[in-house]
């Protein structure tokens, strides 16, 4: 059963029941994932990436309730990431090239992914089979990330949502999309320094 | 009578020494707080911010709130965030549009020119204009507020300088990176992040640092995110240093005016603008010397940054342009206003590709910045310790024991102030010492914000 239900806040959709395989696909994708980065198998994250991969972290800002609904809290023109696969490559060269000096010591991170919620995509062309290969899933996730460095600063912590596009390629699936909306308009974490 | 703590930190500065504690003491924050911060002109925004009449965005100057707003009418007005009634913050958003700001305590309502529109039952609690008359409250406003280039700025107190006369002849520099066509600039942003830094390290490190990027940015330059492996070329660039503000640039090479601003990346339409602009002085800066503003800081606190790195594999580099604010939180900690900005009239792709250049470089997510402020962080973990009472930092860059100099000014460089080539810490001493003379109380010091005597 998937489908929207309206209730006082407009259109809320429901997610795909958590026994079916795209859902099963999906939430075993972001663990694996969530285990390479905090593995800081920052190489094989890369190879989860299709070469078209959008990856965006919009600037949250505080806005009055009465203010236009979709654009709600965020900054329509100011991201935090706003990458393609060039830039992810450069990022993640630079911190496995051993002079990244602000991941050095490295920070010890956990991803904590949780409220993994999936929902058909639609493709175009239709693909026959809801899992074949040039299939499309959507799924959203929650992230708390953990972040601590040394031993003489607190840790650091970061919640975000995440919205991501899974794509069955012939290689397997892979991450064609993801939209990070972190909870904190000033964030308070010294860098990202790290992938979400 | 022994010294405060002022007259010994002038004392060591003059001599090209910092006390470590400087970074790190609530005692020297207190004196920033109340003696530099509210008596000069404190940078709050761009006008493109608030391009539309009721337009709004929250700023703050250390711990004061104001909002600075286009009224009804077009003009710019900052206001302090609170009700003249019981104190309540007026302006809970942070940026947005409205005619009016209603008190949520009481409904007190203030138009966006800061006048006081209608309170609840004015005649019943208040005897009408006879016990409160509207007109002649106001939101409280900052004694004075001047734009250049579209940058607003707030004085809290009077300098008794415009600002204008306070910018001086770092306009001709501020122009590189704030006038490139008629237009000017339209900001995005900012970003904005919290670290665990003494705010002045990163004025002093964009004022002058080109010491700094062979080592802490090596990781750039090792993925191959310039056209070529340039850090070790930071000696090259001249440091300049003229009133309020200073930074660095670097050395391009061979070429015209227009070849060199290729080089960088600018397209043809740009260059011509620039060129039509720009005086003859400034274009000679760039076509004869050779010379591209790279890091600046304007005294106090808001930094600019121009760089091109390149954006797509296998392409030709692309330039952005970063404004930047440490805005002081406490003695140890900052939050980081980073702004992407661009010639209003730059073509569209042009700004898609500078603003991904930016990304990659700078801001809360830049490979730049990122290790800077690492090494931010860590001196101000180390100076809030008890021992660096006893530490005074070595920043006798260019310095000699005798008194002379490593090198000295340029005599033909055609900017104003003064030049030299390679490392040196004389931007930074210079960023000291009228940061040092604004720690007196008012009278007891040099609290213009000129540069009066600084180092040459
Ligand atoms: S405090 Fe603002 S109306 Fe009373
Ligand atoms: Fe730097």
């Amino acid at each position: 059963m998937t489908g929207t239900t309206s209730g006082s806040g407009g259109k809320f959709r429901t997610s795909l029941p958590h026994d079916d395989p795209r859902h099963l696909i999906a939430h075993h994708f972001l663990n694996e994932e969530a285990a390479l980065l905090d593995a800081a198998a920052w190489h094989l994250w890369l190879e989860l990436l299709t070469p078209d991969i959008t990856y965006l972290m919009p600037v949250r800002v505080t806005t009055m309730a009465d203010t236009d609904p979709s654009t709600l809290g965020t900054h329509a023109r100011m991201d935090h990431f706003a990458e393609d696969l060039y830039s992810l490559r450069k990022r993640v060269e630079r911190l496995s090239g051993g002079h990244a000096w602000t991941e050095d010591p490295p920070s010890r991170t956990r991803h904590l992914v949780t409220n993994v919620r999936t929902f058909t995509a639609e493709t175009d062309p239709p693909v026959p089979e809801p899992t074949g290969v040039g299939a499309v899933v959507e799924v959203e996730s929650a992230l708390l990330l953990f972040r601590s460095r040394g031993d003489d600063r607190p840790p650091e912590f970061l919640s975000a949502g995440r919205r991501d596009l899974l794509r069955h390629t012939e290689h397997g699936w892979r991450l064609a999309h993801r939209s990070v909306t972190v909870d904190e308009s000033v964030l308070r974490t010294q860098n990202l320094a790290i992938l979400l | 009578m022994r010294p405060g703590p002022a007259e010994e930190i002038s004392a060591a500065i003059a001599d090209g020494m910092i006390p470590a504690h400087v970074y790190g003491d609530p005692e020297v924050f207190e004196l920033e707080r109340r003696n530099l911060f509210p008596r000069t002109w404190v940078f709050l925004g761009h006008t493109s911010e608030i391009p539309h009449p009721g337009d709004f965005v929250l700023r703050r100057i250390v711990d004061d709130s104001f909002i600075v707003t286009r009224d009804d009418t077009g003009r710019i007005g900052v206001h302090l965030n609170m009700c003249l009634h019981r104190g309540m913050q007026v302006c809970r958003a942070e940026m947005g549009n409205t005619r009016m700001f209603r008190c949520p305590y009481h409904a007190w309502s203030y138009r966006n020119d800061g006048s006081l529109a209608g309170l609840p039952f004015h005649d019943e609690a208040y005897g009408g204009e006879e016990g409160l008359s509207r007109d002649r409250h106001r939101l409280v406003a900052p004694a004075r507020v001047e734009t250049y280039n579209g940058l607003m700025f707030a004085a809290v107190e009077d300098p008794g300088i415009s600002l204008e006369d306070f910018l001086g002849d770092f306009r001709f520099y501020l122009d590189l990176y704030t006038a490139q066509s008629e237009s000017g600039l339209e900001l995005r942003g900012p970003q904005r992040w919290r670290v665990n830094a003494n705010w002045k390290i990163g004025c002093e490190n964009f004022v002058g640092d080109m010491y700094h990027t062979p080592y802490t940015h090596r990781s750039v330059v090792d993925i191959g995110l310039f056209r070529e492996p340039k850090a070790h070329k930071r000696k090259e660039g001249v440091l300049y240093h003229c009133g309020v503000g200073g930074g660095t640039t670097y050395k391009l090479p061979p070429g015209d005016f227009t070849e060199r601003m290729r080089y960088v990346g600018y397209p043809d339409i740009m260059i011509d603008r620039m060129a039509a602009l720009w005086s003859e002085p400034q274009r000679r800066m760039v076509g004869d010397d050779g010379f591209m503003v790279s890091a600046a800081t304007l005294f106090p606190n808001l930094s600019l940054v121009h760089n091109w790195p390149i954006v797509r594999e296998g392409e030709d580099v692309v330039p952005f342009i970063s404004l930047r604010q440490w805005h002081p939180v406490s003695a140890t900690e900052t939050e980081v206003l980073s702004w992407f900005a661009v010639d209003a009239e730059a073509p569209d792709d042009f700004k898609a590709d500078s603003y991904k250049a930016y990304l990659m470089c700078f801001g809360s997510s830049g490979m730049f910045e990122q290790d800077d402020i690492e090494n931010w962080v860590s001196i101000t973990t180390a100076a809030a310790g008890s021992m660096a009472h006893r530490l005074q930092l070595n920043s006798r860059m260019g310095l000699l024991h005798d008194g002379g100099q490593v090198g000295r000014p340029l005599d033909d460089f055609p900017g104003p102030g003064f030049a030299r080539v390679g490392y040196g810490e004389f931007n930074q001493r210079n960023w000291l010492q009228m940061w040092s003379r604004h720690l007196f109380p008012p009278g007891a010091g040099d609290t213009t914000g000129r540069d009066t005597g600084g180092e040459r």
